[in-house]
């Protein structure tokens, strides 16, 4: 019990630690949290669209900037330059409109005033381009035919109000499950940086020259008080899972009571596991306070961004994806990125999920065999 | 003297492994992950060609030259500008096949003449843009129906004459207006002008603040060189104020190897990044060289603010300049460049403090903006900022006897 | 005789302690002047007084006959100091850091290069010249400590506590060095809680506590302020009651116990003694191992004085 006692200390003085990466993590899923939307229907994507209108809101302009309304965010910007810019930088908006003054007289006299634009350059713009340039073409098609302008408006919104007849199959609440899976992605963050730092550092306080030895002399069974230190370290890393779990409980609520959750706890346990034993390699191998936290950081943050912790997989260029095939947190990333679209559970969709987990666990006996071996190595070195 | 000092302090500095690891290694590592991590991102968020399938049934004909198969034929024609979709003409079970399996985004059917169905997964981008299309073209045929209307209704006294005239009219006129909306349709850009930015690219300030880091990080530097310096901080401040020689002169040689120290370290990071990343910091190059002197400044202040206000161990300082500095990084938009906008944008006034966000907006404004106003006003602002803590600190420092030490 | 160093009424209070009362005192010229004390009983306090690194609230400290202050280049040139924690940068070779802080003192290279050799020599670090601090082992640092201190030759030497927690070797050499920098002419305070040290080392000892000067003067002054003369150990295997008691009434005798085959006395002032004791054994045929008296040491007079032992 005496261990154990001295292991809760040792982990006190880390509370720091593990309170900091567990904010994070919360703070980062609830960040990514949206509006919760249930509905198997249809919802076509929404551009963030700023409107800067020099004509006055009347007739065909009207209708343009209504039509606009319809299909996207319309987003209230102050009106200054430099607000703009920023806006369209950090994708505030993905597309600006700036329609000039008299455009609609200028219209309907065929005279082709321009329209202004400018552009994020992603899909959202693209898309965005697409409706205006839609408006604008029926416009100019109608005008030919319709001279007066109420008779324009009328025809052009009632073209645009036809809408496609559209099926969705998928009964599966992808957005949920992508922020489920958000959240045990980004976990792998804070369970390498967090927990392991933490194992490292109890391990580092144990292990010091001087301490060591006199555990060695002292009466207690050497194999007995490793297994002790052990247990306790994992006993730990064991709470910490379940405090992750429980968050995710709590942040996405009783939704996911289902059988994608059982299968998300289960990979973030085996990871958990895998987390310890990498504590483990590191605690052995390097006896050093701040070697260990420089050693941890780059760890933790090189395999979250190589692994699609941070960014997500289907982000990540080909040549990164193939060297992190080389670190456990991709198996467990790729394991959440399968749930997240699995509809059916059976032997066929699951089995690309068990070879994830194997690898992960073969990944924890490398690991474990390395640390034996080294550390067996050191204690010959010693003698 | 100050030589001497100056030399042996940048030496301990050199020396001091784990410094140096913070301030020049970790940094360039960050770098590079950050480059693996976001280069293909903002590829990735353009628009992709979008595989599709069109269901082969009785009611496609696929020879005809009807709206749907003029525009699919024209957004599928593969190595073409306007490729926007990948189309494969398949049985509707294959079909759904192929999308159970995720390998399309979406199949369109043809019920009846003027009847159609698209189905897909799931609500997304490439859906809305599939949907989008579909519905563009029931729209342009809902145009036709609208001006043959409008024409035959104009000309109905016409076609009550004579019908076998006015029919033939109708067809060629039909004919003419098919051909002229085809053509508007397929007019690029009518009546917008793009003015979009070249330089747009988001992930840059990711890199900013990286610089940011590094100038911030490197105040650690300035800091245990100061520590060295004070008689109520180190055992080694003792002994060095015991000496013959003024505290000044002492400080002020300590600053500047610490400094110099620092700017070694920006300096590879800057070639880092700029060689081997290619990260794009604008082209003004004396004024880039100017930022990173002033942000390193920033640093450099910070850490003697912290050496010489705080009675604490090392640790703990170092402890608080990694704290500060992170939250800095948050801040300015290192962990999501969001986080950055929504201050800057809603409380401006928490970013204007944050050394961290004005040295990366000082490079933000290089790169994007045209004008010079927001680059100056970041860099005297750091100026500010740098001479108020050095201000603060001089006073501290300016003790030579304590009550405790 | 010339003071090098002149205190007088040095008090430094910090908020209800005052760790130093009403202290004076002169350092003469060519010295070793010791400054004895236990833990806390303001040693440290006073170097750092008379160094200007700390505010004092009364009294006047001159060095060198000038009032020292902390812009007294011209004084602190001539002095100096090795403090009780080793103070040199983990970074720099046993060399760097000796030339570092002797730089701080010495401006010509060439002159400086030959002192930082006398130092290295003086301590006895040749062969680690070119070690990290981290390399050496505690008595070492603590010699390379002393040479960062003194390698600028100054006149006046402050040691505060050079030798805590070192190993005997080392100690010699540390004390040897000391003694020949007094040789080659400076003053030094020494500061120590070890009384042997103070009795092989020190011209005049000051004895400290509780911030006050409880005794000084020369060792053997020091001794004779101590009633007791003599203390006598007897190794004896059995010893009957009524032996002790007859014991007890010789003259001079203070105290008498026996316990685990060891019988001390303890003597007044007073002669003959041991030889009275010896015949006494022999007349009575009472067989002993060993015998052997002391003098008493600098910490019986201490314990003398305040009560308690100087190491606790």
């Amino acid at each position: 019990m005496s261990i154990f006692k001295a292991f809760l200390k040792v982990l006190k003085s880390c509370k720091g630690t593990i309170i900091l990466y567990s904010v994070i993590l919360i703070f980062f899923a609830a960040f990514n949290m949206k509006a919760g939307d249930n509905t198997s229907n249809f919802v076509a994507e929404r551009p963030d669209v700023f409107i800067q209108n020099y004509d006055k809101m009347e007739g065909i302009t009207e209708s343009l900037v209504h039509y606009l309304e319809g299909n996207a965010n319309i987003v209230p910007l102050k009106d200054s330059e430099n607000a703009i810019k920023d806006a369209i930088f950090y994708r505030d908006v993905n597309y600006i409109i700036t329609i000039p003054e008299n455009f609609r007289q200028d219209f309907l006299e065929h005279k082709n005033p321009t329209i202004e634009v400018q552009g994020t350059g992603d899909y959202l713009a693209s898309l965005s381009e697409m409706y205006l340039e839609k408006y604008l073409k029926f416009a100019n098609i109608y005008r030919d035919t319709f001279s007066s302008e109420e008779e324009l408006i009328k025809n052009i919104e009632k073209t645009l109000d036809k809408k496609t007849n559209i099926q969705v199959t998928s009964k599966l609440d992808t957005d949920h499950l992508a922020e489920v899976a958000n959240y045990y992605n980004f976990a792998n963050y804070s369970i390498l940086a967090g927990c392991v730092f933490v194992i490292c550092m109890v391990l580092f306080s144990f292990g010091r020259e001087e301490i060591r030895k006199r555990t060695i002399i002292s009466s207690m069974n050497y194999k007995r008080y490793n297994r002790k230190l052990l247990l306790s370290n994992a006993l730990f890393a064991c709470l910490l899972w379940a405090f992750y779990v429980l968050v995710s409980f709590v942040l996405f609520g009783s939704s996911i009571f289902t059988t994608h959750i059982l299968f998300y706890m289960l990979n973030s346990f085996i990871f958990t596991l895998c987390a310890l034993s990498i504590a483990f390699l590191i605690g052995n191998l390097v006896h050093n306070r701040e070697a260990i936290n420089g050693i941890v950081n780059v760890v933790a943050l090189g395999s979250s961004f190589l692994c699609g912790a941070f960014v997500p997989v289907e982000y990540l260029p080909d040549f990164v994806l193939n060297i992190a095939h080389l670190l456990p947190s991709y198996w467990y990333i790729n394991t959440n990125e399968s749930l997240k679209t699995m509809e059916v559970f059976n032997f066929e969709s699951l089995r690309p999920i068990l070879i994830n987990m194997g690898v992960l666990l073969l990944f924890i006996l490398l690991f474990i065999m390395l640390t034996n071996f080294i550390s067996s190595k050191v204690r010959k070195l010693h003698s | 003297m100050f030589f001497h000092n100056f030399k042996y302090s940048f030496k301990s500095l050199f020396r001091n492994k784990m410094l140096i690891f913070w301030t020049f290694a970790f940094p360039i590592i960050l770098g590079t992950l950050f480059n693996m991590a976001f280069q293909d991102i903002e590829k990735n968020e353009k628009l992709d060609i979008i595989d599709i399938a069109i269901v082969e049934n009785d009611f496609l004909d696929r020879d005809s030259t009807s709206l749907f198969n003029q525009v699919f034929l024209n957004l599928g024609e593969e190595g073409s500008d306007t490729q926007l979709f990948n189309i494969q003409y398949v049985e509707e079970e294959k079909a759904e096949e192929l999308l159970s399996k995720n390998q399309i985004t979406g199949y369109f059917v043809l019920e009846g003449v003027n009847d159609s169905r698209v189905v897909v997964n799931r609500s997304g981008i490439n859906e809305t843009v599939f949907q989008s299309v579909v519905g563009e073209i029931l729209q342009t045929q809902e145009v036709f129906k609208n001006i043959s209307e409008k024409w035959v209704n104009d000309h109905v006294q016409d076609l009550t004459k004579d019908t076998k005239a006015g029919t033939e009219n109708f067809d060629s006129w039909y004919q003419d207006l098919y051909t002229n909306i085809v053509q508007k349709l397929n007019e690029e850009n009518i009546q917008i002008q793009d003015m979009s930015s070249k330089n747009l690219s988001y992930t840059m300030i990711e890199y900013y603040t990286l610089i940011a880091m590094t100038c911030l990080y490197g105040g650690i530097l300035g800091m245990t060189a100061m520590n060295q310096c004070l008689a109520n901080m180190s055992h080694n401040g003792k002994r060095v104020s015991v000496a013959p020689i003024s505290k000044a002169k002492l400080v002020l040689s300590s600053a500047c190897s610490s400094y110099l120290t620092q700017l070694i370290g920006l300096l590879l990071l800057f070639l880092y990044t700029i060689f081997v990343i290619h990260v794009d910091y604008g082209n003004n190059l004396p004024l880039i060289i100017l930022l990173s002197l002033v942000g390193s400044l920033a640093g450099l202040s910070l850490g003697i603010f912290v050496a010489s206000i705080f009675k604490s161990n090392e640790n703990t300082k170092v402890g608080v300049m990694i704290a500060f500095t992170m939250f800095g990084c948050v801040l300015a938009g290192m962990m999501g460049i969001t986080m950055k906008y929504v201050i800057d944008k809603n409380i401006p006034l928490v970013n204007y403090l944050n050394p961290v966000n004005m040295i990366t907006d000082g490079f933000y404004a290089l790169y994007y903006y045209d004008t010079l106003d927001r680059y100056f006003f970041n860099v005297i602002s750091l100026v500010l900022f740098s001479l108020l803590l050095i201000g603060i600190s001089t006073l501290c420092l300016r003790r030579q006897k304590y009550e405790y030490i | 005789m010339k003071y090098v160093v002149e205190v007088k009424n040095l008090t430094k209070e910090y908020k209800n302690l005052k760790a130093v009362y009403d202290l004076s005192f002169g350092v003469k010229e060519g010295e070793i002047l010791g400054l004895l004390g236990p833990n806390g009983s303001g040693k440290s306090t006073t170097i750092n007084c008379l160094l200007s690194l700390l505010n004092f609230s009364k009294g006047k400290i001159q060095i060198f006959g000038k009032e020292m202050n902390p812009n007294a280049y011209d004084l602190k040139e001539k002095i100096g100091v090795v403090f009780q924690e080793v103070a040199v940068f983990e970074e720099l070779t046993v060399i760097e850091n000796i030339d570092y802080f002797c730089g701080l003192y010495i401006e010509d290279k060439k002159l400086r290069k030959q002192y930082v050799e006398d130092a290295i020599s003086l301590v006895g670090l040749e062969e680690f010249k070119k070690f990290y601090p981290k390399q050496l082992s505690g008595g070492l640092l603590r010699r390379l400590n002393i040479a960062c201190g003194v390698a600028h030759k100054p006149k006046l030497i402050i040691l505060d506590e050079p030798t805590v927690a070192v190993d005997p070797q080392s100690r010699n050499n540390i004390l040897d060095g000391i003694k020949t920098l007094r040789d080659q002419g400076a003053t030094i305070i020494y500061t120590t809680h070890y009384m042997e040290e103070v009795e092989i080392l020190c011209d005049r000892v000051i004895i400290l506590d509780k911030g006050k000067i409880i005794a000084s003067g020369t060792t053997d002054e020091l001794k004779s302020l101590a009633k007791l003369e003599e203390k006598v150990t007897v190794e004896v295997l059995d010893l009957d009651e009524k032996y002790m008691k007859e014991i007890s009434a010789f003259k001079n005798v203070e105290d008498i116990s026996y316990c685990d085959g060891l019988l001390c006395i303890t003597y007044k002032k007073g002669k003959n003694n041991l030889v009275e004791l010896m015949d006494y054994l022999k007349a009575n045929k009472i067989k002993y191992h060993k015998i052997f008296s002391e003098r008493p040491t600098l910490n019986d007079v201490f314990l003398e004085l305040t009560g308690k032992e100087l190491r606790d």
